[in-house]
Parts: structure tokens; C-alpha cells; sequence
């Protein structure tokens, strides 16, 4: 339960070549769950080892609650004395010693009798339901048990902050809902405060009640996921948190025009980046009589494919190679002619630089 | 060429080169069971026309008390210098993570010295070193030749143990830092359990090294019942390189140790390094 | 620094330390003119420098060490890399093993008992020669000769250290990408052609490594030509470290430190920048 102040950090590595947090500035509430969301090598992963005190900021400083524990280039509080919970992405533990061993491990370094500590490690594997696999080695647990006994060792300290590093990357995709969730409820049960950092947007849906977007360095966008997903500020945040179809397209009087495609969007430059996520579009043989969509103009089917259950379909206008895809729960074959419909108020506007 | 004769040459160089580096334990071997005539009249590729055991009994109660020496003084250094030295390798490891200007500094000077003190002559310090080993009283003694060995040995351990414990994941230390460990308890929790392969062909290197020492032992030892093997074996030849069966014999037994460890366990210790000079595989 | 990180490197450093302090003392009595007729030594300065390296056997001896190091470094990376490549296109796992270790096993012996069995193949009568003349090879006078006892010496040194040439060699061929190899072997490329367009250009490491190593361990040799000279005297194989010890036992010991400082400092010139560079670089990695 603390509050993280991020002032002004900026990291450099080879001598200022390279520049990988650039005057980051973000305040975590106590409590909060906050996700940092962003392409690989855009400084995520040296966020979070800056915040563990595995690292420091080249300059800048970053506070627990008012205490400073980091500046410019000095560590002034070590990762040992912040009272930090941390999964690392390959979970990191310790093969040699049993599940229990493993979760104990942080308490054998406090003063605590063996008794108390046997009844903390107890308490925690039963509430993560890794009870029955205690006296085993890392290597003879599941990838999702693994991972459990990884966030147990990270919460039976009761520390102040938990850290999860790209936590559901090695494990399959049926079981990261289940480990979301998991997350989640534990950490309203503590209240402590949380920190994920992730590239998948879906982890940020799940647990986020605040995300912030690092690209190349810079956070370019601090918001509710949903705020970010719906209004984000450059055509990048907004593929990095979903999917995302980009045009570029020439500004006219009538609207923003692609090929055969007219959208309906006032602006005064004269290039222009249209975005539009694939649940926005709408693809129909006849006229669609409904407010809620807007005819964007003719367009034809180029190549479809089939994803979670649903047919994907990509569409081009009649006169261009751009391309937009949708998905719809029925095919329709390639070549055929389709009516276009898009939500309005959905459109996003971006500008071409 | 057809496949079947390039094979067959390719295992003649192979048996030419074998034979031909086999020769001199060949010889050792072969020449501890003739007798004495016969060392001294036959040659030495022939094996002897009869076995006889008298070399290996004659030598075997008078090398007894070397090879006593030589266990007393090798088992000691060698463990001592694997497992400070290892303290060492991940002192070196944690220094590398550490922020500031003044550890790289250490680090680097640090660095400079064990890797001096395992390669430079031990032979060059010779002065000094005796002059040492006399203020402190170890001449002669046990403790004064595993010292003198252990100036050389433990920065020899440093720097095995260095290259050795680069197999453990950064990641695992960092999870043990953030658990609050000292590093002194991740030494003897984590990092040493887990570095056991590289402590291992380290032990075996030093064991080799220290049980084949001459020039430490002939230095700090006068008494001839402190001699371990390695200079016992000297006394096996005559004024000017006369060789009797003797000294086969004696040549034998002194080396038996350390080439059984060699043979059986030596293949840990090229793994280990074939693992680091890259791609451990098939060996 | 936490005092438990600091104990870990105490033994390390002190033991380094008392290294450190030894080749400073070599130093220091250098600098002066102790010896057998000078018990009360005093200090001069470059003096005895000038004196040690103006004698025949200085010279004589460091042109022996060096020729010695230059030939087991050439011939030990030649071979090595010959005999890392029969190694590498073995197909048996096992076989490798085994015939590597009969390269390196002399290490495993000590090179005093290498320099007696030596000296008694070396016999002109009943040794090795016995054996070529048998063969209707010329007879060898190895160390009886002045012209052939210091070749004689390094064919030893080759024999007991170009294992450890071949160990890297081997290893460095290995961790070559083995698909590059087998898309050659299947265009049909010849052992040699795979060997000279694929292999060697990518030992650059096991070449830095196995000279270093090479040019450390013949340097520093000293059981060896020891035994083989029968003690110090032997002036065709004598080297800079049995120079020095014969300066030792005869009592001049300002000018044997003297030439362990010489010594010394070349083996440092070498072995600091290899070890901040190459070794680090691969602990790094």
C-alpha cells in the first residue's frame, strides 16, 4: 500500500546512444492497479527495474510514498528495503529448492519463527491453490503452477507493491483468464498496490483500472483502458491496445475520401490518417437502415480467413489497394461487391506526420 | 576419393597421433615392471620378457610417506581455494551490478590480480616467497607449503569460478535480492548449489595442478620426509639422469592420482570448459 | 557495501594482496646488490639491470624462452587445428572423448615425471632412436647433441601442451552453426574445403585463446627443461626462469629478482590487457 512518484526519469544506456525512458512522469496512487502498456524495447521492462531498484534512473527521481528512493543515478533505498513483491517473466525460482522453500524463501530473511512462517506460506499457497504441490521442485510443476508459486512467493512478504513483468507470456492462452483473474482477486483481497507491465492489451483489460502507453521511451498516453481504446491519441497507441485499420486518405469537401470510401469527417488538413477497429465496420449486401451505421461507400471482398470462430474478412475499396477488415459470424466470398458501413462517432482522426 | 577409404585414413591419423602421444605412459608403464637389468639394457619400447613387481615393491614403502604428504597437502588447498574462490567469483558477479564508478575500478584491479596470480610463473616470486615462509616459521611444514600454494590458487579458483558461474540466471539473483537476501546467504543458498558443475571441473583442475606442483614443494621443503610426490619422484634417478626401473615405477605411482581423476572425472571438466568456450555439446 | 558482501571477497583479496606484495618485494630487491659477496645489500639503483643483462646467459636464456614460445604457439595452433578437425568429423560422441583425452592427458601428469621418461626416450641406444632405426630412419641424438637439445625440448612442450590447443579449437568448431556445415557437406565440399572456408575463419576465439594460453604455459615452463638439463646449469636449454633459479642458487639474488622482474613484467604485458579484454568480455557476454 504506496503511493510511487515518477519525476522527470529519464534512462540512457551507452553513453546517452541510447534512450530508453525519456522524462517519464506519473504518479501511482496507493492501492491503485496500474499498467504499463507498450512494443517491445520501448523501455517497459527498464520502467519496472527502476521501480524494483534493480536499476536507477540516469536522472530523475522516484518516490515511495514521500520517502526518495532513487536519484540521479544513485540508489539511495536497495530493492531489499522497499518492500516489494515481484513476478519476473520467467518467474525466476529457485530451482533447487521445493515449491515451499521457494515461497518461504523472503520470510527466512525476517526475523520470523519457523512456525510462523510455516503457517504465512500455508496460508498463501491455499488461497492460490498450489496447497498439494508444496514439497515439490520448480521443474515437476506446471507452467501454471509454476507461475502461482511464483506470485505466492511475491505476496507472503505482505509487501507494499507487486510487480508483474510480461507475468502470462509463458503460459498458454486457455490459462492466462483464469491467472487474470486470479491476480485480480488477490489483489483487491490485499489491497496492495500493483504495477503490470505487459504488450498484450488483454492483461491491461483484465486487471488495469489505469494504463499508461510507453512508446520509444515517452508516455504518450496516461488513461482508463476503455478512455485509451476509444479516444487514443496517435494511431500507434491505438493499435497498441486493440486492433486497429489505418488509411491514409486525401481531405475533400465531401469528407476524407480512400479509393471508393467517403468518411464523413471534417478536418482541415490535407492528408489525413483514418482509424477504424474492425468491431466499428460493417459489411452488407443491401442497405443497412439503421442510424447507428453510416454508409462509407462500395467495396470488395479480397481474401478471407477464419479467427476465433469468426470469419475475418478483408475488404478493399473499389478503385484502390487499401485494405480494412472486419469480422462477421458469416463469409462472403472473395471478389463479391459489399456495402460498407461504419459507426460514426467511432472514427478516429489522426494527423500525418 | 570413396567414403570408405577416406574413413580409414581419417582413423590412421587419428591412431598415428594416439599412438605416438601414448608413448611416454607406454614406456612409464611397461618399464616399472622390468628389472633393473633389464630398464638398463633393453629398449625402452620393448616390454619387459618377464614381469616383475620388484620396482613397484621397493618404491611403493619408501613413496608411502610422499604420497601421505601429497594427500595432506592437495585435498586441503584444493577445496579451500574452489570454495573462496567461488565467495570471490560471485563477489566479482555482484560488482557487476553496482551502480556506481568506484566498483568498476575494483572490479577491474581485482580482476588484474587473479588473473596474474594464475598465470604468472609461480617460479618468479621464488625470493620473496622463501623469504616469507621463513618469517612466518612454515618452512617445512604442512600449513607453510598449503599457504604458499594457496597464494597462487585461490585467485585461481577466482577466475575459473568466474567464467563458471555465468550459467546462472541474473534473473534468479535479482528475485533473491528483491526476497531481501544478503548476498552472502545468496552464496550459500542459491549461487554456489547452483554453480556445483563449475565447482567441480575447478576442484579437478586445482587437485591436478596442486598434486603435480614441483616448484612450491622443492622451494619451502628440506627435510626429506616432508616431500609430497611430485619432487619424491626426483630421487628416483641417479647422479645425472641415470634412470633405473625405479623411477618408472615411482613415476607411476606419483602420477596414478591425478590421471585416474583425469580419466574419470576429467571429462566434466572439458565440458565445462568446451560449455564456455561455446556449445557443450557431444563430448 | 553490506558487510556480508564484503566478507565474500576477503580471502580473494588478501591472498591477491600478499601476490601483489611479493612482486612488489622482487622489485624492491632488484633494486639492490644482495648477493653472495654483498650480505649487507645496498641500494643501486639500475645497477644490477645493467650488469644481469649485459651477460650472455641473460640473453642466451631469453632468446631460448621466447624461441620456445613462438615455436609452441605456432606448431601447437597448427596442430591444434588439425587435430580439433579430425576430432570434429568423428560421428562418435565416445570416440571423440576418448581420443581428446589422449591428447590432454599429459597435463594430468607432472612434467617432472614427463621430463624422466623423457630423458630415458631421449637415450640414443635404447630409447625412441632404437625404434626409427629399426624403421631404417636416421638415428636422433636428441639431447646429446648441442644442435639438437633445445628442438628436443620443444617437441616435448608440443607433445604435453598442444591438447589444450585442440580443446578449444574443438569447442570453437562446435558452437559453430552445425546447419552451415551440413548444407556444405551436402553440396558435396570436401573435409578440407569445409575445414579452411568454414571452420577456421570462425575460430577467431579459440585462436586468441589457445595463443594466449600457449605463450602463458611455455613461458613460465620450468619443471621441464629442469629435468632435462639435469639442473640448472645446461646452457643449450636453459630459459629466462632457469636462469633466474640458477642465479638463486648460486647466491646472486639481487640479479636472480632481477631477471623474475623481467619475467614477471612480460608476462604481465600479456596476460592484463588479455584478461580485461577477452575473459571479461566472455563473462560479460
Amino acid at each position: 500500500m504506496v503511493k510511487i512518484i515518477v519525476k522527470n526519469i529519464s534512462k540512457v544506456f551507452k553513453k546517452g546512444k541510447v534512450i530508453a525512458l525519456d522524462n517519464v512522469n506519473i504518479t501511482i496512487e496507493n492501492g491503485e492497479r496500474f499498467g504499463i502498456l507498450g512494443p517491445s524495447g520501448a523501455g517497459k521492462t527498464t520502467f519496472m527495474r527502476i521501480i524494483a531498484g534493480l536499476d536507477v534512473p540516469s536522472t530523475g527521481e522516484l518516490y515511495f510514498d514521500d520517502k526518495l528512493v532513487a536519484s540521479n543515478g544513485k540508489l539511495l533505498v536497495p530493492p531489499e528495503d522497499r518492500k516489494i513483491g515481484m513476478v519476473f517473466q520467467t518467474w525466476a525460482l529457485y530451482p533447487n529448492l521445493t515449491a515451499f522453500e521457494n515461497i518461504a524463501f523472503p520470510l527466512t530473511n525476517m526475523k520470523m519463527s519457523k512456525e510462523e512462517i510455516r503457517k504465512r506460506v500455508e496460508e498463501v499457497a491455499k488461497i492460490l491453490d498450489i496447497h498439494h504441490v508444496l514439497n515439490h521442485l520448480p521443474r515437476e510443476l506446471s507452467g501454471g503452477q509454476q507461475q502461482r508459486v511464483a506470485l505466492a512467493r511475491a505476496l507472503v512478504k505482505d509487501p507494499s507493491l507487486l510487480l508483474l513483468d510480461e507475468p502470462f507470456s509463458n503460459l498458454d492462452a486457455r490459462m492466462r483468464d483464469s491467472a487474470r483473474a486470479l491476480v485480480k482477486e488477490v489483489q483487491s483481497r490485499l489491497g496492495v498496490t500493483l504495477l503490470i507491465v505487459s504488450h498484450d492489451p488483454a492483461d491491461i483489460f483484465a486487471i488495469a483500472d489505469r494504463v499508461g502507453v510507453l512508446v520509444k521511451g515517452k508516455l504518450v498516453q496516461v488513461g482508463k483502458p476503455e478512455e485509451v481504446y476509444d479516444n487514443p491519441v496517435s494511431i500507434q497507441v491505438a493499435s497498441l491496445i486493440g486492433e486497429i485499420n489505418e488509411l491514409e486518405g486525401k481531405v475533400t469537401n465531401e469528407g476524407v475520401v480512400i479509393g471508393s470510401f467517403r468518411f464523413p469527417v471534417s478536418i482541415s488538413n490535407d492528408k489525413v490518417l483514418i482509424g477504424i477497429r474492425p468491431e466499428d465496420v460493417k459489411l452488407s449486401k443491401d442497405v443497412i437502415r439503421d442510424d447507428a451505421w453510416t454508409l462509407v461507400g462500395k467495396g470488395r471482398v479480397k481474401v478471407i480467413g477464419y479467427q476465433g470462430g469468426l470469419f475475418r474478412i478483408t475488404i478493399t475499396p473499389l478503385n484502390s489497394d487499401d485494405e480494412i477488415f472486419t469480422y462477421s459470424d458469416h463469409p462472403i466470398h472473395s471478389g463479391e461487391e459489399v456495402l460498407v458501413y461504419v459507426k460514426k462517432d467511432k472514427i478516429k482522426v489522426f494527423e500525418k506526420n | 576419393m570413396r567414403p570408405v577409404i577416406k574413413a580409414s585414413l581419417h582413423y590412421l591419423a587419428l591412431a598415428i597421433i594416439s599412438v605416438i602421444w601414448l608413448i611416454p605412459v607406454y614406456a612409464m608403464l611397461i618399464n616399472g615392471f622390468k628389472s633393473n637389468f633389464e630398464v638398463l639394457s633393453t629398449p625402452v619400447l620393448v616390454p619387459p620378457t618377464k614381469i616383475t613387481f620388484e620396482a613397484y615393491a621397493s618404491v611403493l614403502l619408501s613413496l608411502a610417506k610422499p604420497l601421505i604428504n601429497s594427500l595432506i597437502i592437495v585435498i586441503p588447498t584444493s577445496f579451500i581455494s574452489a570454495f573462496l574462490g567461488a565467495m570471490g567469483a560471485y563477489f566479482f558477479y555482484t560488482l557487476s551490478y553496482s551502480f556506481s564508478r568506484a566498483s568498476s575500478a575494483i572490479s577491474d584491479v581485482l580482476f588484474s590480480l587473479i588473473s596474474l596470480a594464475t598465470f604468472i610463473p609461480q617460479e618468479a616470486t621464488l625470493l620473496p616467497l622463501t623469504r616469507l615462509m621463513v618469517s612466518m616459521g612454515f618452512l617445512d611444514t604442512y600449513i607453510g607449503i598449503i599457504f604458499a600454494l594457496l597464494i597462487f590458487y585461490i585467485p585461481t579458483g577466482a577466475l575459473l569460478m568466474s567464467m563458471f558461474i555465468t550459467v546462472i540466471p541474473r534473473s534468479l539473483i535479482e528475485a533473491a535480492k528483491m526476497d531481501g537476501t544478503g548476498d552472502l546467504k545468496i552464496f550459500m543458498k542459491i549461487v554456489f548449489p547452483l554453480s556445483m558443475p563449475g565447482f567441480i571441473s575447478t576442484l579437478i583442475f586445482i587437485i591436478i595442478q596442486t598434486w603435480n606442483n614441483f616448484f612450491i614443494p622443492l622451494v619451502l621443503v628440506t627435510t626429506p620426509g616432508m616431500k609430497p610426490t611430485s619432487i619424491a619422484v626426483l630421487s628416483y634417478s641417479g647422479a645425472y639422469g641415470t634412470l633405473y626401473n625405479d623411477t618408472f615405477a615411482a613415476g607411476m605411482l606419483a602420477s596414478i592420482i591425478p590421471l585416474a581423476i583425469f580419466v574419470f572425472l576429467g571429462r566434466y571438466f572439458i565440458r565445462g570448459l568446451m560449455a564456455l568456450g561455446g556449445g557443450g555439446k557431444g563430448v | 557495501m553490506k558487510k556480508g558482501t564484503i566478507i565474500l571477497v576477503v580471502p580473494t583479496a588478501v591472498f591477491s594482496a600478499i601476490l601483489l606484495y611479493l612482486v612488489i618485494w622482487n622489485a624492491v630487491i632488484s633494486f639492490m646488490n644482495w648477493s653472495l659477496l654483498n650480505s649487507k645489500p645496498t641500494f643501486v639503483g639500475l645497477e644490477t639491470y645493467a650488469t644481469v643483462v649485459r651477460t650472455f646467459q641473460f640473453t642466451n636464456s631469453l632468446l631460448h624462452s621466447i624461441e620456445l614460445s613462438v615455436s609452441l604457439v605456432i606448431i601447437g595452433n597448427i596442430l591444434g587445428i588439425l587435430i580439433a578437425a579430425l576430432l570434429y568429423f568423428l560421428n562418435s560422441n565416445k570416440a571423440r572423448s576418448i581420443f581428446l583425452s589422449i591428447v590432454i592427458y599429459p597435463l594430468a601428469i607432472s612434467m617432472a615425471v614427463n621430463g624422466l621418461i623423457w630423458l630415458w626416450l631421449f637415450n640414443i641406444h635404447i630409447g625412441v632412436d632404437w625404434l626409427l632405426v629399426r624403421i631404417g630412419l636416421p638415428q636422433i641424438p636428441w639431447l646429446s647433441s648441442t644442435s639438437t637439445m633445445f628442438p628436443s625440448l620443444i617437441l616435448v612442450t608440443v607433445w604435453a601442451y598442444t591438447g589444450i590447443a585442440a580443446l578449444f579449437y574443438l569447442a570453437g568448431f562446435m558452437n559453430i552453426d552445425k546447419t552451415i556445415v551440413e548444407a556444405a557437406r551436402l553440396d558435396g565440399t570436401s573435409a578440407f574445403k569445409i575445414l579452411y572456408k568454414i571452420l577456421i575463419p570462425n575460430s577467431l576465439n579459440s585462436f586468441i585463446i589457445a595463443t594466449a594460453l600457449l605463450f602463458l604455459f611455455s613461458f613460465r615452463i620450468f619443471d621441464l627443461p629442469y629435468v632435462l638439463s639435469g639442473g640448472t646449469t645446461n646452457i643449450f636449454l636453459q630459459t629466462s626462469e632457469l636462469y633466474m633459479y640458477y642465479l638463486f642458487t648460486v647466491e646472486y639474488f639481487s640479479q636472480a629478482t632481477a631477471v623474475a622482474t623481467i619475467i614477471t613484467l612480460v608476462a604481465t604485458i600479456i596476460i592484463i590487457p588479455y584478461a580485461l579484454t577477452v575473459i571479461r568480455r566472455w563473462i560479460r557476454r
